[in-house]
């Protein structure tokens, strides 16, 4: 028998103690990880580890464990130590195992990758905030094939397997989060605090979540129900040095027996951060940085999260509002790629004001779901409703033939470059039913979605669009060891662009003035239909997948109707009404082998597009619309991708074990202008190396752990305009944290130091590449988290 | 046994990844150059004057093959941005426009051609605002790849 291992700790010293060691499971003999186990009336306690194991050293006497998990009832098991080891399996109750989404919860997250025939990953809040990063993409970035595409240190949006933007589906509680539209330089808007569990599904994942998911999905978990009878919470503080960041983030719960409610509020504020350079060229031109500071960076966040539902054993219904708000500003020395003068003086004056060019962004989501279960029916429907409003300010400049003075006459304020005002309905209902040994699942989605811009600038005309889908999924349990899937899908969509005409002159070609017209109003339909099927094979330690299927994504507004300059990135974007609805058909595999102490996953994938839609920056210039700037057209081309990710993890002894995490990615595009050339934005192969310490006992604290990644980085030759070929580079992130009891409640101190040797380097995916901006310095990142308790029910 | 399976599915996929690898064809990954040095006009901190003609003069060229070129000369007057060049240019005071010159041409390049030495006329009208003005020159080649020269300069 190998050695169970455990993230045991228990402080005291003992004389003469015997090893109680068990599994924690749940209704389906799932091992649970994470699970306290208390002794009851001392302050030792265990935490079980991704096995659902722990294990205690006692003295001989009598004992009481009492072990809580979120979503199950408390169990108590009296246990007598009498001059032997004990091993003992405390099988946990979900208390509302009827539903569905519990079920699903309950079962571990390797029961669910073991059931999915596409490759997906599952962290935890925990995981959140071991590795907490500026935003919340950042700190997924930590896992195999998931980067990010950056700009600054609080913005980032997804980026799976190379793919992202429209590529990537966000759900946020059942409901398509929606804000992604607009700009390429735009992060995400979800609070980190408030994700729980959060699934990547890496491939596409089209069927489930309709048009769009053909790079993956990141589907962000409602929080689990409190608990019958409770009423707690918990509290996070942050700090980090590069940035100067503080923060926090509230939770509050409470819940009788049928209603709940659950509140969460999330404040962050972080100023400059700071490069390990203290002088930037933009082109030529040296720009020096006060004291390593990236001026006008900083930034302030606020979280705003109510939920409150009514549940009983077969039905409930839960409401879910949040508003997430962020206020930050861009480098002020470079406003994309054009330098901006900057006075130094003012800007320098304080490394927490946000001057212009900032941005402001605040996303409200009001979100319904209520859940019937009948029979062998599970009825869901879920109803959404987002408004996601963006502002970015910036010093009005006259580029091209706008007048030098700005019109006293204009509504626009003075310093509104652009305003994005997007509203959103979406609907989404499913049932799912068990009819012998398949699972059904049939649904419909539709979504609605209104979006009116503002602002002295233009990229992209106002639109409407309507989306309606609906798909049927079908797992068939062949036997013990396989799974077969099957789904299929089908879609319409109507999207209507809006007229807009400059509301300044331009010089036509005979010299005369006019106002043009950027866009006109034009409607087009959309259809298609996309299929999956797939497989598991689990057979003792081996577990096989494979999954082969077509998705596709209807063109965005900005794709069929962009006709505007972007003056920041010296270019013209010009849409094509004529796009056709992107297609790709993409294989993925997965082979993972797990003993207790290997594990292994290799998963790779081919992808080929017949037609990938993509922003070509050509060889003319255009003097009318593009008022001289280099045209960016959007076309399309046939590209193949492939790639995988390996991770490898083994487990030396009960304290050490180590990691390594690698991604590779390869696309090239088979035809068009580009032909030959990669896709922007391929992320460069790279290797995460780890080593981790988690120690039995360390000066009488639980659950310590020490962690050390080292990612080796390769170098991204492999480049299309206007890209530019970045350098390898290697960075130490450390990592350590540890349990501490305060009275009765466990605080858990996260301590991570994140690029150790204060490395120079560039990322290929960030904005800033482009002007060679280095990445944040090194960043020492404190957080604390205490749950506590009002309600004593046992 | 089960060891051999896994070793045999791993060489498969390395085996199908190395196939797909064929041999590239060289693609072009270099940006074209604008040479504003020598007989070129303007250069940076140069005067022109208002009611007079000027040849605009650089040396453009690219590994490949050149794509076009525009030159964009706009007011500075606000100080809103700087040159992309190593030296700074004394600014006059920050001042409003009344009526700047305002210029956006571009110059058709022979097809094909590597190098190219642009030249070309350009008026300057008599009753222009003097000043500090930006003569941004940008270039791309067949490839689109894009090369900016921004000029401090000054109108008098």
């Amino acid at each position: 028998m190998v050695l169970l291992f455990s993230t045991l700790f228990c402080y005291g010293l003992f004389a003469q103690t015997h090893s109680v060691s068990g599994l924690v499971t749940d209704d389906f003999n799932h091992p649970l990880a994470n699970t306290n186990v208390k002794l009851t009336n001392t302050n030792f306690f265990a935490v079980s580890d991704s096995l659902g194991k722990f294990s205690f050293q006692l003295a001989n006497g009598k004992y009481e464990l009492q072990t809580n998990a979120l979503g199950f009832h408390a169990v108590k098991n009296k246990i007598i130590v009498d001059g032997s080891a004990i091993k003992i399996v405390l099988r946990l109750k979900s208390y509302s195992h009827l539903l569905n989404e519990v079920i699903i919860k309950s079962k571990a997250a390797e029961a669910r990758r073991k059931e999915e025939s596409l490759n997906i990953e599952i962290i935890k809040a925990d995981f959140i905030q071991r590795n907490l990063g500026g935003s919340l993409m950042n700190t997924l970035q930590r896992l195999p094939g998931i980067k990010t595409i950056g700009i600054g240190s609080g913005q980032s949006k997804p980026l799976i397997r190379g793919l992202g933007f429209n590529r990537v589906v966000v759900i946020d509680k059942g409901i398509k989060h929606e804000g992604q539209q607009w700009g390429a330089d735009h992060g995400l808007e979800i609070d980190q605090f408030a994700a729980e569990e959060i699934e990547i599904i890496k491939g596409a994942a089209s069927f489930a979540y309709g048009a769009d998911a053909i790079g993956g999905a990141i589907n962000i978990k409602a929080p689990t129900l409190p608990a019958p009878n409770s009423f707690g919470g918990d509290v996070n503080l942050i700090g980090k040095t590069n940035n100067g960041l503080y923060g926090t983030s509230v939770r509050l719960f409470q819940r009788k027996k049928k209603l709940f409610f659950d509140g969460r509020f999330t404040y962050q504020n972080y100023g400059d951060y700071r490069v390990p350079t203290d002088t930037l060229y933009v082109y030529d031109f040296a720009v020096g940085l006060h004291k390593n500071y990236l001026r006008n960076t900083a930034g302030r966040e606020t979280g705003i999260h109510f939920n409150t539902g009514y549940l009983t054993e077969k039905f409930k219904t839960l409401f879910y509002l949040s508003n997430t708000y962020s206020k930050s500003g861009f480098f002020a020395n470079a406003h994309g790629l054009e330098p901006r003068r900057v006075d130094a003086k003012l800007y320098d004056a304080s490394t927490r004001d946000i001057l212009m060019p900032s941005q402001q962004v605040n996303h409200f989501k009001l979100i319904n779901r209520t859940i019937l279960a009948i029979d062998n029916h599970n009825l869901e429907l879920e109803l959404g409703y987002q408004h996601n409003f963006r502002q970015e300010y910036n010093h009005y400049v006259n580029h091209g033939y706008m007048p030098p003075v700005y019109p006293s006459s204009m509504n626009i304020p003075i310093d509104l470059e652009r305003e994005f005002d997007k509203q959103v309905y979406a609907f989404h209902a499913k049932d799912q039913m068990i009819l012998g040994n398949h699972l059904l699942q049939m649904g419909i989605n539709g979504e609605i979605q209104d979006n009116a811009i503002n602002g002295w600038s233009f990229l992209v005309p106002a639109f409407k669009q309507k989306s309606l889908g609906m798909y049927a999924y079908d797992k068939f349990k062949v036997n013990d060891k396989l799974l077969l899937h099957g789904a299929i899908r089908y879609d319409f969509a109507q999207l209507n662009l809006f007229n807009y005409a400059d509301w300044f002159f331009s010089e036509t070609a005979s010299g005369s003035m006019e106002k043009l017209i950027r866009a006109s109003d034009f409607k087009r339909n959309f259809k298609s239909l996309v299929w999956s099927v797939g497989m598991n094979y689990n057979f003792d330690l081996l577990a096989f997948k494979a999954n082969i299927g077509k998705s596709f994504r209807i063109p965005i507004a900005k794709e069929l109707g962009a006709n505007g300059v972007n003056y920041h990135y010296f270019s013209y974007e010009k849409g094509n009404p004529n796009l056709d609805p992107e297609q790709s058909y993409q294989a993925d595999f997965s082979i993972a082998v797990k003993t207790e102490k290997w594990s292994a996953i290799l998963s790779p994938f081919f992808n080929y597009f017949p037609n990938y839609i993509y922003l070509n920056p050509t060889s003319a210039h255009d003097y009318f619309y593009g008022a001289g700037n280099q045209v960016f057209e959007y076309a399309q081309s046939e590209v193949i991708r492939y790639g995988g990710e390996v991770q490898v993890k083994y487990q030396f002894n009960k304290q050490w074990s180590s990691e390594v995490l690698a991604e590779y990615l390869y696309a090239e595009q088979m035809s068009g202008d580009k032909r030959g050339y990669t896709l922007p934005f391929s992320p460069p192969a790279s290797a995460l190396f780890n080593i981790t310490y988690s120690p039995h006992r360390l000066l009488g604290y639980s659950d310590a752990y020490f962690s050390l990644d080292y990612r080796i980085t390769a170098k991204q030759g492999n480049i299309v305009p206007p890209e530019r070929k970045t350098a390898g580079y290697s960075l130490f992130n450390f990592q350590a944290g540890t349990k501490l009891q305060i009275g009765q409640y466990p605080l858990a101190v996260s301590v991570q130091l994140q690029n150790v040797f204060n490395t120079k380097y560039l990322n290929h995916t960030s904005f800033y590449r482009l002007i060679s901006l280095p990445e944040q310095g090194r960043n020492l990142v404190l957080s604390l988290k205490m749950p506590f308790n009002f309600s004593h029910h046992h | 046994m089960r060891k051999q399976q896994l070793t045999f599915l791993f060489l498969t996929f390395i085996l199908a990844l190395s196939a797909c690898k064929k041999e590239g064809e060289e693609i072009d990954t270099e940006y074209p150059t604008i040479d504003v040095t020598g007989t070129a006009f303007p250069q940076q901190c140069d005067v022109i004057k208002r009611g007079e003609k000027f040849i605009f003069r650089a040396k453009l060229s690219d590994n490949i093959a050149l794509g076009s070129v525009s030159i964009d000369v706009h007011h500075n007057f606000d100080h809103h941005s700087h040159s992309t060049e190593v030296n700074e240019c004394n600014l006059s005071a920050v001042k409003q426009p009344a009526k700047p010159f305002l210029l956006i041409k571009d110059f058709p390049l022979p097809t094909g051609e590597k190098t190219y030495e642009v030249a070309q006329e350009v008026t300057v009208p008599a009753d222009v605002d003097p000043g500090d003005y930006h003569f941004l020159i940008r270039l791309t080649d067949k490839t689109g790849w894009q090369t900016l020269k921004g000029l401090s300069i000054k109108i008098n």
